[in-house]
């Protein structure tokens, strides 16, 4: 019978989200971006009260891209994504 | 003139390639010499010249959104996404109409009023699709492409825009 212990398992890299913040939103938070902890079902609406950058639910004039693609607030987030919440488009 | 970000492209679509390009200018760029550049390079490819081609050209207005005088418009983008949507958007308007040749020229950064904000020019075979394209495109971008404006005004005071200008 070997008596020596297991080794240690290797500390897994907790799972986390960079989320950025652009234009009005940027300067309201006061930060552009920040790697924040994904816990199970996070998604962007869920995050948004949670990083305290609004009260409420995520208002619908704020749109979301993950991976630099536009997305659906409800949806799913993945480890080592990135978040983007959007103020108002103005261009052109 | 250089062109500043190359987002030269032949996108393959059901009605035939699309010639597209993309930039992104921090500085001044001039609109006439940009298209003139722009036919240039397509002859150089053996792009037959088109038939019918619509061109828009927006420039900064001198005049804040609320009144006032504006001394500079501030672009903000989201690097990455904004050259990959602008793409997305423009190869998509231009398979829809079944255009053959597109450039879009945008500012970023501090843009002074008169300057050149926005170039975009579409060939195409009929003016129908050249003119539809341009407009659709140009709607496009202006809602569905991450560019933030910032107007700055002469008492040093600025404000973020969270709209567009009427049609």
């Amino acid at each position: 019978m070997n008596s020596k212990s297991p080794p240690p398992l290797a500390k897994l890299p907790e799972p986390t989200v960079e989320v950025r913040l652009f234009a009005a939103l940027r300067e309201q938070a006061g930060w552009d971006r920040r790697r924040v902890s994904l816990s199970e079902g996070a998604t962007a609406a869920l995050l948004w009260p949670a990083l305290g950058l609004g009260s409420g639910a995520l208002p619908s004039a704020v749109r979301v891209a993950v991976n630099q693609v536009f997305a659906d607030p409800q949806r799913p987030l993945n480890p080592g994504d990135e978040l983007a919440y959007l103020p108002p488009i103005s261009g052109g | 003139m250089s062109w500043p970000t190359c987002r030269r492209s032949v996108v393959a679509e059901p009605g035939g390639p699309v010639n597209l390009r993309i930039d992104l200018h921090s500085q001044a760029f001039e609109p006439l010499r940009c298209l003139e550049q722009w036919q240039r390079s397509l002859s150089g490819q053996d792009h037959a010249g088109s038939a019918a081609e619509s061109l828009f050209i927006g420039r900064v207005r001198a005049e804040a959104a609320a009144g006032g005088a504006l001394v500079a418009l501030e672009l903000e983008h989201y690097p990455g996404m904004t050259e990959r949507q602008l793409h997305h958007l423009a190869s998509d308007c231009c398979a829809r109409h079944g255009v053959s040749s597109c450039l879009v020229q945008h500012r970023i950064g501090r843009v002074l009023p008169g300057e050149a904000i926005v170039l975009v020019a579409i060939g195409a075979d009929r003016r129908g699709p050249a003119q539809r394209c341009c407009q659709e495109l140009l709607e496009a971008l202006k809602h569905e492409a991450p560019f933030w404006k910032r107007e700055w005004h002469a008492d040093g005071s600025s404000a973020w825009i969270t709209g567009n200008t009427a049609l």
